[in-house]
């Protein structure tokens, strides 16, 4: 194994332990905290198929989003995670359990997802289907909104790595940044729309 | 200076400047009627790649905008497209009455519009994914606004467009793929099954249609009826230039049964949901649910369902705008929308129920209002081929005139409350009457309606 495949390993298997995690957490600190080192992996792995210049663009808007959900985290009264579908070590477990399933199954998916994306490394393709796997698993999980941006960031942060393997076009990469940068504002805005005044 | 920037750049820089102004109600709703008629009018006037004489100036205006090496288009065909959006716009601020409807909805509603073109103007076609993802993201602010919690709906609304996007692009970069491996029909079939999937959480079809109800249940009437009625189109505007644009069609691929099938899925949704309803607001969800049947249908038939297609877009418009005007106003004088508690209101509030009713089976496809000959066009148009599909549009909208007639009985029983309540203002009402009057009007003269379809349809496709 060359040291290029071992970092990305590397990447992959961060990747997989921030997500798992995101979802598990009930402290949003840390949900978020891992969020924006989740970005640091995504940059890593595009940069596999893209100039570092261009793939920096993912590290900068996943941690400006990371940024406003933070911001925003810290501005708004505590608000308990009751809607979350599992809490306490059992629920806790069962998260865990299906994230563990959901990575064996996207592991498994490997040699069939390489022939789709013809350009990528199987370390890319790992990462990207294990970012889109437990997304989707976040979003399934839960009803409260931040939780829903955060998996919804992460879906989209998967789609990116292998997206980035088939097309380099700087509108795209332009596109799917604001998209994350208006998920988070989004996301803030919810959290803060219910404290609003109403202009009725 | 080109199209893109007086009908995208434009509007957009004053949708963002109208945030600013969300205090002054009125002079939104008469602001931004005025620009959006003045854009549906510049639309239908303006000479595109020609010299004109402006006041002291010389001009020419191009159909072309480049951005980071992308082409933003709105030709000569495609003026019929930004005249339905820009006048839909004025026709839902026209009817807005800011004393019942957040005022974000003005500024909030016309970067919507945008970002339908803008989707519908780029080049390649499949970035227009990209803008119903922002288009999805604005969406959710309009449907929460603020000192109200986001309902569920609407957060699992924001989940299947953004899922919608990435099956979209993946779908698109198949598509490439395909240009280059003619024949290859496995492939041919995944991408096909990957841009299905995409457009079926865009176009909420089953088993994506989760969120319909539940928003037509658990959000303002008002702008709930606006949300369905704009995005659909443009969804629908998108979907019909990304197949013809994409070479889908040309691809050797079979997509009239699908888009049947898929059709009269959602017309029986749309029924069975219209049958058993027990409130107001998932009435509306059962219209537009049958709506997006009838809409599949139209694009089944291709060229020969466009002017069905746009008669269908013009009487949605008018029949959806009076439904949600008058459930709107009805708002004030129930403590909810729970069919039960309507009980009486045609009585107490005559004439803003006879809005909700004459919208109602309008949509329903009653015989001699605007709706019935659309609908027997499309039927028509259908015949050529399997039967269940023409059984489908007729259950479908049986299923409609039931409910329909819930309602209508529901509405005529005695009052829960007998206290007089004197509900809308004089302009909502008269506007109700007026609205009332148009769609009785296009039911006894469907010819008008379809000329105007047909020349819309002509200019699209080039004729």
């Amino acid at each position: 194994m060359t040291v290029s495949a071992l970092f990305q390993s590397l990447l992959a298997g961060m990747l997989f332990i921030c997500a798992g995690v995101v979802l598990n957490t009930s402290s949003r600190r840390w949900m978020i905290g891992l969020l924006a080192l989740q970005y640091v992996g995504v940059f890593g792995l595009v940069g596999v198929s893209w100039p570092l210049e261009i793939a920096v663009v993912k590290l900068v808007a996943g941690w400006m989003a990371a940024a406003v959900l933070f911001l925003t985290y810290q501005n708004v009264p505590a608000i308990e995670d009751r809607q979350r579908l599992a809490t306490g070590s059992a629920g806790n477990l069962f998260i865990g359990f299906a994230a563990l399933l959901i990575g064996l199954v996207m592991y498994s998916l490997i040699p069939e997802a390489l022939r789709w994306f013809l350009g990528a490394t199987p370390q890319q393709v790992l990462g990207g289907l294990w970012l889109l796997g437990l997304g989707l698993l976040q979003l399934s999980f839960t009803r409260e909104d931040i939780r829903i941006v955060v998996g919804l960031l992460t879906v989209i942060a998967g789609f990116e790595i292998l997206y980035a393997t088939l097309e380099a076009s700087v509108l795209m990469t332009g596109l799917l940044a604001i998209l994350n940068i208006g998920l988070a504002f989004l996301g803030a805005y919810l959290q803060l729309a219910s404290h609003l005044e109403e202009r009725l | 200076m080109s199209t893109p920037i007086f009908w995208i750049l434009l509007p957009l820089l004053v949708a963002g400047s109208g945030l600013l102004l969300l205090r002054y109600r009125w002079l939104l709703k008469w602001g931004g009627s005025a620009l959006s008629l003045v854009l549906a009018l510049n639309a239908a006037f303006l000479p595109i790649n020609e010299s004109f004489r402006f006041l002291f100036w010389d001009l020419q205006i191009s159909d072309e905008l480049l951005v980071f090496g992308r082409r933003f288009i709105l030709s000569e065909s495609d003026r019929p497209i930004v005249i339905i959006l820009f006048a839909l716009h004025f026709f839902w601020l026209l009817i807005y009455n800011p004393k019942d409807v957040p005022s974000h909805f003005v500024p909030i509603s016309l970067a919507g519009i945008v970002l339908i073109l803008t989707a519908y103007a780029v080049d390649p076609i499949f970035y227009g994914a990209l803008f119903f993802a922002f288009l999805a993201l604005i969406n959710i602010v309009l449907l929460s606004p603020p000192g109200s919690e986001p309902s569920p709906g609407v957060m699992r609304m924001l989940i299947y467009q953004i899922l919608g996007m990435l099956f979209i692009l993946f779908a698109a970069w198949l598509a490439s793929w395909i240009e280059y491996n003619r024949g290859d029909q496995l492939m041919l079939s995944r991408s096909l099954l990957i841009l299905a999937l995409g457009f079926s959480f865009l176009l909420s079809i089953f088993p994506f249609f989760s969120w319909i109800p539940m928003v037509g249940e658990k959000n303002h009437p008002f702008l709930t009826g606006y949300l369905f009625n704009s995005y659909f189109l443009g969804v629908f505007l998108f979907g019909s230039r990304f197949i013809i644009e994409g070479g889908w069609l040309t691809s050797g691929m079979n997509l009239q049964t699908p888009l049947q099938l898929a059709g009269v899925l959602m017309l029986g949704l749309g029924g069975l949901l219209a049958v058993f309803s027990t409130h107001l607001g998932r009435f509306t969800s059962a219209l537009v649910i049958t709506g997006i049947g009838r809409s599949l249908l139209a694009f089944s038939l291709f060229a020969a369902g466009f002017p069905i297609y746009f008669g269908m877009v013009i009487v949605q418009a008018v029949a959806l705008g009076v439904w949600s005007l008058a459930l709107s106003g009805l708002q004030s004088g129930l403590p909810d929308f729970e069919l039960e508690s309507a009980a009486g209101a045609a009585r107490q509030h005559p004439i803003i129920s006879s809005g909700l009713l004459i919208g109602y089976f309008t949509l329903a496809g009653l015989p001699l209002l605007a709706g019935f000959p659309v609908y027997m066009a499309l039927g028509t148009g259908l015949q050529d081929y399997f039967s269940w599909i023409n059984t489908g549009l007729v259950l479908g909208s049986l299923g409609l005139v039931v409910g329909g007639i819930r309602i209508f009985r529901t509405m005529l029983q005695d009052p829960v409350n007998n206290q007089a309540l004197t509900i809308g203002d004089r302009f909502d009402r008269g506007l109700i009457i007026a609205l009332n009057i148009l769609l009785a009007l296009l039911g006894f003269l469907p010819q008008l309606l379809f000329r105007v379809t047909r020349a819309i349809t002509d200019l699209m496709i080039g004729l």
